[in-house]
């Protein structure tokens, strides 16, 4: 196993779960906005009103500092956060779609390309010709999700690449195509709240009022098939997805799902009042205001996709903890379960030589190192901790003694949502040993 | 257990899709594209500062030229840095996975440092107008930062080289450091090493840059040759420099690896000299050299990068680990997905940047009617062609409904 990072109350996932849910935010904005971009200038073109190029020039650039600077840094921000919190997991997915990304990358080069030919462009070329640079960049944006979005759905529904290794059967899994229309619906809904956010900066009044009118439009239309497709993706989800989130095996998971949809249609309430029938309502403030609880909406959204994966963090394939629970035989991949039972000390480079043989002098220390790798992705280990805290955990079942919890970490196996604990009996009583000491 | 048996063990069971010198090539081929962005970068910034603090109308000229070009290069030098980044996890995942999660806190400050810099460089441009120049102490603040970030990634790459001294890091006793707050390694002639030539190439830059618009009523004469002189010398100036630092890191590499016969080494360097030789007599015309110096220049990186690629084989073979015994899960669908895909990006990729350069270079323009119609059609072809394979997948799989 690689070196654990251990990061008191909240766990290392707190920095994936903010870094990810931010770049939502300027990713979505990245592959939707273009499309509305496009129809605005080409609205322009048609009835000959220049005065909509101002806003075509405002929200290039919003996009271009945003998603250029903050997105593409939160987007490499994924991959560093997951590096240092679950190497494992991200090494898995890379092994398997490198080429995925690599051909991502591709369209985000031609992203980058186009959006700054677009920008320093607009009024000294054609009309037509500006108009075809806006196409490649929106076009490039979108597929960039088209890809990422296999990967992402992947690692909740692996299906048939289990049994066979490929590359598109792991790709086109069943929640792929829910996942891609309904963040393809929900891309036009957030690019429409930050057009409203660009045009309500615009001189003149009519031109203003109307494009906030119609990206209110395209926004509430996102949102409303948004909505549609997300409903799809929750038929399509797997059956033990479903049981721990729906049927209410986990119930903060509901209510993230509830805390989504209050959001969004928060959101949506704000672009029909102060978008469709007010637009003059429509202000920076006020929609950035919005724009914190689509965040909040997103985080709550893609919190519910993440938890509804466990026990796993890549889909019957590697637990939460990094262990790879199956058997992939295309790929001559041996589940770890067997092994790791026998003994997991010996499987981790990073351990003292005074621990590899543990004794009741040594007990805790060699404890600690397997909880963190076994435990430790998920939850803290200190009384104050925020994120699952165990000592809180084993407080509200009333198990504080070692015996108590090594009780429980035999019977752990027949929760649907944790991996089961894997290591030999002493080092199981090792690890009962430090997880008691830190109820005192 | 023995180290060589942690970093074989670590390699991901998943093996790589495809042959690992292919990976190699691109991991080489994209981080040589990636530095020179960088170099651009923070080349640029310093040259944008110091023609700032010279006042002259060129200068000031200059320096807003610069300023802008930093935020475009900073995008560029970005997402090029993506590629680097995967091919890498691909081919060395033991030794970028441990280096990070040892020294985890900064892998993340790398980020933000980033940010702040980016965020500097950006206020820095915007705060400038056709007439006033923009506020140093935003550029100042944005080299610092750059440098720090230099700084950072310089140390985590350090750390991956020396897998031997990982246990004595991070094991104290009874104690296992899993707290990710330090960084472990540093050395000053492999960091000025990839500093110096941010100078390099932003005394090439500005030779291309006069060379460029050397064709346009709106850039004068004098500003043009002042400019590219200017890079010319800087240039010239700084590879000098950076031949030193490069010998004095040479004598650090230590002496069983016997690097200074390695024949990637050896061509790295050779084009090198050459690329020093010639910036001599370039010189003498800068503008009308610009071209063939900033080819000569960007060869020099990619076998420069070949030979740090070569360096870093030595260290990891020493340490019983080879990419060519990665073992090998032939994926052929994904593969041509990317290759196909690559060909295409170019294709693309040609239009915008034809458009531009005519543009640029022109102020209007061209007859560009056959690729327009190719570059705008083949992300919608890309699209369909790849729907059609998953919808045919997802039925044969029984997933699309």
């Amino acid at each position: 196993m690689y070196p654990f990072w251990e990061v008191p109350v909240w766990t290392s996932g707190i920095f994936i779960a903010l870094i990810a849910t931010f770049h939502i935010l300027p990713c979505h904005l990245a592959t939707g906005a273009f499309w509305f971009n496009v129809f605005v200038e080409r609205k322009a073109l048609n009835e000959n009103r220049p005065g909509l190029l101002d806003f075509i020039q405002r929200y290039t650039l919003m996009i271009l500092v945003f998603c250029f600077v903050y997105g593409s840094l939160t987007g490499v921000g994924i991959w560093f956060a997951a590096t240092v919190a679950s190497p494992r997991s991200i090494s898995a997915l890379i092994h398997n779609y490198v080429w995925g990304w690599a051909t991502e990358w591709v369209f985000f080069i031609l992203e980058i390309v186009a959006i700054y030919v677009y920008y320093y462009t607009l009024n000294r070329v054609s009309p037509k010709t500006h108009m075809r640079i806006g196409w490649i960049y929106a076009w490039s944006a979108w597929i960039s999700m088209v890809i990422i979005t296999g990967i992402l759905a992947f690692m909740l529904s692996s299906d048939s690449w289990i049994r066979t290794g490929g590359f598109f059967d792991g790709f086109f899994n069943s929640t792929y195509w829910p996942q891609l229309f309904a963040r393809t619906a929900l891309m036009l809904g957030i690019a429409g709240l930050y057009a409203i956010i660009s045009a309500s900066g615009m001189q003149d009044s009519r031109d203003r009022n109307e494009v906030i009118r119609l990206a209110s439009i395209w926004g509430m239309a996102g949102m409303v098939f948004g909505g549609i497709f997300s409903a799809w993706f929750l038929y399509k989800m797997p059956e033990s997805a479903k049981s721990l989130s729906l049927s209410g095996g986990l119930p903060y998971l509901k209510n993230m799902l509830y805390a989504a949809v209050v959001c969004y249609g928060l959101v949506f309430l704000y672009m029909l009042v102060a978008g469709f029938l007010r637009p003059q309502l429509a202000g920076k403030t006020l929609g950035i205001l919005m724009l914190v609880v689509l965040f909040l909406g997103i985080g709550a959204g893609e919190g519910f996709r993440e938890g509804v994966r466990r026990p796993y963090i890549i889909s019957q394939f590697m637990y939460g903890n990094q262990i790879i629970s199956a058997d992939v035989p295309a790929k001559a991949i041996k589940s770890e379960k067997e092994l790791f039972k026998n003994g997991f000390l010996a499987h981790i480079y990073f351990v003292p030589d005074s621990l590899r043989t543990i004794t009741p002098e040594n007990e805790k220390a060699a404890g600690h190192i397997i909880a963190r790798h076994q435990c430790g992705n998920c939850h803290t280990f200190d009384a104050g901790g925020r994120m699952r805290a165990l000592p809180a955990l084993f407080t509200k079942l009333g198990m504080t003694s070692k015996d108590d919890i090594a009780a429980w970490m035999d019977a752990m196996e027949g929760y649907a949502y944790m991996p089961p604990f894997l290591g030999s009996e002493e080092e199981k009583q090792a690890v009962a040993a430090f997880l008691a000491s830190k109820m005192q | 257990m023995e180290l060589s048996n942690y970093l074989n063990a670590m390699r991901d069971a998943s093996g790589v899709p495809f042959y690992p010198v292919v990976f190699q090539f691109f991991l080489v081929l994209t981080f040589a594209l990636h530095i020179m962005f960088v170099n651009f970068l923070l080349g640029g910034v310093v040259v944008s500062i110091w023609a700032r603090i010279k006042a002259t109308p060129n200068m000031l000229r200059l320096s807003k030229a610069l300023a802008r070009a930093a935020t475009i290069n900073a995008s560029l030098a970005m997402v090029l840095g993506v590629a680097p980044l995967l091919f890498v996890q691909v081919i060395y995942d033991p030794f970028w996975y441990t280096a990070n999660s040892m020294s985890a806190y900064w892998a993340m400050a790398f980020l933000l440092i980033l940010a702040t810099a980016f965020t500097a460089s950006y206020v820095f441009y915007l705060s400038g107008s056709e007439k006033a120049p923009g506020a140093l102490g935003w550029a100042v603040f944005a080299l610092l930062a750059l440098l720090a970030a230099g700084g950072v990634i310089h140390a985590l790459s350090v750390e991956q080289l020396l897998p031997q001294m990982w246990k004595s890091w991070l094991i104290s006793g009874n104690e296992v450091n899993a707290f990710g707050k330090s960084l472990y390694a540093f050395e000053w002639h492999r960091f000025l090493h990839f500093m110096a030539p941010s100078l390099i190439m932003a005394g090439v830059y500005l030779m291309l840059y006069a060379w460029f618009f050397q064709g346009r009523k709106d850039y004068n004469k004098g500003y043009l040759e002042e400019t590219a002189q200017m890079g010319a010398d800087l240039a010239l100036y700084a590879t000098g420099a950076q031949i030193v630092i490069g010998l004095w890191w040479l004598f650090s590499v230590p002496m069983e690896f016997a690097f200074y016969k390695n024949p990637f080494f050896l061509v790295g360097a050779g084009i090198g000299a050459a690329f020093f030789l010639f910036l001599l007599t370039a010189r003498a015309n800068p503008i009308k050299n610009a071209p063939i110096t900033a080819l000569i220049a960007f060869l020099t990186i990619f076998f420069m990068s070949y030979a740090r690629e070569a360096l870093r084989m030595v260290y990891t073979g020493k340490a019983g680990y080879s990419i060519f015994d990665y073992k090998l899960s032939l994926d052929w669908g994904s593969t041509v997905l990317f290759l196909g895909t690559f060909v295409m990006g170019l294709i693309i990729m040609a239009y915008p940047i034809l458009v531009a350069v005519q543009v640029a270079k022109n102020g209007k323009e061209s007859n560009n009617e056959g690729l327009a119609r190719l570059a705008t059609a083949l992300p919608v072809v890309w699209f369909l062609v790849v729907a059609g394979l998953g919808i045919v997948i997802s039925l044969k799989n029984g997933t699309l409904f």
